[in-house]
């Protein structure tokens, strides 16, 4: 008998359809990789699980038993368990803390911690019960998710891209603990994952979604990388970096000349410490590092949200006044950043006024036929599908509104392309799609910085990686002489 | 809009309850708030008086509201710009035309600097705008009551033996807003044309400016709007102070009008301030919305003052108003449990 069966499982939202019946089985002891590309309903899926959210139909069984989760508090009733991939911590409070938030009864500090302190020591995820959350990593804060969420003894653990924030180190060391909570206590994992090669990895079998549709499911050991990148995608992507594969031909420089387009000099900035960088045109350089070390901080700078307090940057060898509002972009600097809801665009108001509104004209009133004609081009030069450009910008799909935000930025002919993180949320098409018009935009004499969490993205795409821990460059490859196992240790070497 | 409709219903069904409690029929109080605002010339007359300063309160709601800042004191930015229109008015000594628009602009110009005071209080200490907007209207009350209590400042001037009241002189004929037309009983003020051109004015700034767009881009997304160039400090106090702006016209439109007894008092705001921001609020800050809720907000004005007549209290008109508010507010509210990331 399953841990966990699913049956027939299907959710519609309106006319898309998120699920359609799903079938799902998880036995005890096993890892099971949940594999698709963002959209394909891994999600929604376990929503339903958790009740976050109803199903249109099917059924789940818990030891084949009927259940229904109306909350995740009666999920974790029914011994379902889960890691979100965002963290979902109280920063300020210590260990014990967060991990006795939700209980119910007296606090007993002491015996929290001695809770905490047997729970680590035997699933090897050493971790200080008395520290306070905020002043943990990445890699640690993920050990108190895991140890709050082993606690409640979950017969079902499921895990929601859960190396996104982590080191490859943090990675292979989470895994490890995994196999010992599968192996030794007999519990069930379900890894949610679009990597392919932590799938191969770390799972016994593996289900593969797309589209809200089962396409696939096998035995891991049965299956290969190559199979499973082709089920998930539903055709051969030639784009290795679209589907999280490190490329296996070298990547052909592109060929760099001339000045550096971007010098950052000495930046530093809450969160950055001298911070020494140069791209030049016709080369994209990666910015490689887990995540929090310093991207986040460099990119509010690089967007004109922070003055750094000390440290220049050029653009085009002309140094750029950051106190002043759009400097950068008046410049030659155009940016995608990583959290684009945040400070790319407005999603309340509509696409036509997100694709100009760095470019408004100098005049009082608003040239309104120019701005709609200029939306149009940009939006079929660069493929944007929406019902209408008056249609809210929140209406479009992330691969859309990150299409929208890139058609802005390139549209003042910017020396400099600086983008954070720009595949996240992204389906493998248009992350192939991203990847082509870097690829472009460089061969064109443009200079690229792509800041990113994935190797194989950087690998696939820079001709220089430039490795950052710890607010710091720590480090300076060329890509064709870069090896993950290096870059793993420039990351680990800063990251503590 | 159905369910606006469904809240608006039940907003009214209570207060009709509440008619019915305290002794009165809410049929005949139906009928008071009818004649006291629309049943003929005269009672029109009135509305269209109270529907002007409301109406521009709303208009300069409107655009700080689309900024994002939430400039709660026009009440106190309504009486500085009757101050200055008075001190203007009878300190001045212009031909008829020329002294209007001098009180006019004196008293705009007087509430948008002391709105755009709290940007900068916010911009050197960071104090919150919807605070120091709010606090100001008790400056604003202080100030104009040391002005009409003080000789040598606004206050009357004393006529022989008579006692000296805390208020100014009744401003000069040329001063006033006159009417429109000649239409027997109907007064078309003059003010309403100008609050009628302030709300078109604010709808073409905010939608086909620069200018406008930045503000909504500011109101909508502040970290988006910082990204692509707005110059954040500037945009905010602005918008600031064109609100404060179009509350200190309306103070000034006030005091001019008939509507008033044309001398500043202590208080000569008439809580018109608190009444324009919840008439941008129904109007869900739509400058060219809030002239028909302006002009439902005066008839509960000019009706409301009928109502005593019924026997039913007059501060029921006030709970009303505040239920229908609540009606066109609750809508919007989120229900149930909140959303889970």
């Amino acid at each position: 008998m399953s841990a966990l069966t699913l049956r027939g499982i299907t959710k519609r939202y309106g006319a898309v359809v998120a699920c359609e019946a799903v079938d799902l089985d998880v036995e005890r002891g096993e890892i099971h990789g949940l594999l698709g590309e963002n959209g394909a309903g891994k999600s929604t899926l376990m929503r339903i699980l958790l009740g976050l959210e109803t199903r249109d139909a099917g059924t789940i069984l818990r030891d084949g038993r009927p259940v229904t989760a109306g909350s995740p508090r009666e999920a974790v009733a029914l011994g379902i368990g889960m890691v979100h991939q965002h963290f979902s911590l109280v920063e300020p409070l210590t260990v014990w803390e967060n991990v006795i938030l939700g209980d119910t009864g007296r606090i007993r500090r002491s015996r929290a911690c001695a809770e905490i302190h047997e729970m680590s020591q035997r699933y090897g995820l050493p971790v200080d019960p008395l520290a306070v959350v905020a002043s943990l990593s990445a890699g640690e804060r993920q050990r108190v998710e895991l140890i709050k969420c082993l606690r409640r003894d979950p017969a079902v653990l499921i895990l929601d891209e859960p190396t996104s924030v982590l080191t490859r180190a943090e990675s292979a060391e989470l895994f490890a603990v995994l196999r010992r909570v599968v192996r030794s206590e007999g519990r069930a994992v379900v890894l949610i994952s679009h990597k392919l090669t932590e799938i191969t990895a770390a799972t016994d079998r593996v289900t593969v979604l797309r589209r809200g549709r089962v396409v696939f499911r096998s035995a891991t050991a049965a299956t290969d990388v190559a199979e499973l990148a082709r089920q998930m995608v539903g055709r051969e992507v030639a784009d290795a970096a679209a589907i999280g594969l490190i490329p296996a031909a070298p990547h052909a420089p592109e060929k760099a000349q001339g000045d550096p387009a971007l010098r950052i000099r000495g930046l530093t900035a809450p969160g950055l410490t001298g911070i020494d960088l140069e791209v030049r045109p016709g080369e994209i350089a990666g910015l490689y590092g887990a995540e929090g070390n310093g991207q986040a901080q460099l990119g509010d700078v690089l967007c004109g949200l922070v003055t750094p307090d000390a440290g220049t940057i050029e653009v085009g060898g002309i140094p750029v006044d950051l106190r002043r509002p759009g400097a950068l972009h008046a410049a030659g600097l155009g940016i995608v950043p990583e959290d684009r809801h945040r400070a790319a665009v407005v999603p309340a108001m509509s696409v036509a006024a997100n694709l100009t509104m760095k470019d408004l004209g100098t005049r009082v009133w608003l040239d309104r036929r120019r701005l709609r004609r200029r939306a149009r081009e940009l939006a079929a030069e660069f493929g944007v599908v929406a019902a209408s450009l008056d249609a809210p910008l929140s209406s479009l799909s992330g691969g859309n509104q990150q299409r929208v935000v890139l058609a802005r930025e390139l549209s003042g002919d910017p020396r400099v392309l600086v983008l954070a993180q720009p595949t996240q949320g992204l389906d493998v098409g248009a992350a192939e799609d991203l990847h082509e018009r870097l690829r472009r935009c460089a061969h064109d004499g443009m200079a690229v910085l792509l800041i990113s969490t994935e190797i194989e993205e950087v690998l696939g795409l820079a001709d220089r990686v430039l490795v950052i821990a710890s607010g710091r460059v720590a480090g300076e490859l060329r890509a064709a002489e870069a090896t993950p196992e290096q870059l793993g240790m420039l990351v680990g070497g800063g990251a503590g | 809009m159905t369910r606006t409709a469904a809240w608006s219903a039940l907003a009214l069904l209570m207060s009709a309850m509440l008619i019915v409690a305290t002794g009165g029929s809410p049929g005949e109080a139906m009928q008071a708030l009818v004649r006291g605002s629309v049943a003929d010339a005269t009672a029109v007359s009135v509305t269209l008086l109270y529907a002007a300063p409301l109406l521009l309160i709303a208009a300069g709601a409107c655009v700080s509201a689309s900024a994002g800042v939430f400039n709660i004191g026009q009440e106190g930015q309504v009486l500085i710009g009757a101050l200055a229109g008075a001190a203007a008015g009878l300190r001045l000594a212009l031909p008829g035309p020329a002294l209007i628009a001098v009180v006019l602009l004196a008293g705009a110009l007087a509430a948008g600097l002391w709105a755009w005071l709290s940007a900068l209080m916010h911009r050197l200490r960071g104090v919150d705008i919807v605070v120091s907007t709010l606090l100001m209207t008790f400056v604003a009350q202080q100030v104009v009551a040391l002005a009409v209590n003080t000789p040598w400042l606004l206050q009357e001037s004393r006529l022989g033996r008579a006692t000296v009241l805390p208020q100014t002189n009744k401003l000069p004929p040329g001063a006033l807003l006159g009417s429109l037309g000649g239409y027997p009983g109907l007064q078309l003020n003059t003010g309403l044309l100008i609050a009628v051109a302030a709300a078109v004015s604010v709808a073409v700034l905010l939608t086909r400016t620069r200018w406008g767009f930045r503000v909504t881009m500011l109101g909508l997304n502040p970290t988006a709007a910082a990204h692509s160039g707005v110059r954040v400090t500037v945009v905010t106090g602005s918008a600031l102070a064109i609100s404060g702006a179009l509350a200190g016209l309306a103070g000034a439109v006030l005091l001019t009008s008939p509507l008033s007894t044309n001398r500043l008092q202590p208080g000569g705001s008439l809580g018109l301030g608190w009444d324009g921001l919840l008439v941008a609020l129904i109007a869900r800050n739509r400058p060219l919305l809030a002239i028909p809720v302006a002009l439902l907000f005066a008839v509960l004005r000019s009706g409301g003052s009928f109502l005593a007549a019924t026997g039913v209290p007059y501060y029921l008109a006030d709970i009303v108003k505040a239920l229908l508010v609540l009606a066109f507010v609750a809508p919007r509210a989120r229900w149930g449990r909140p959303a889970v990331a």
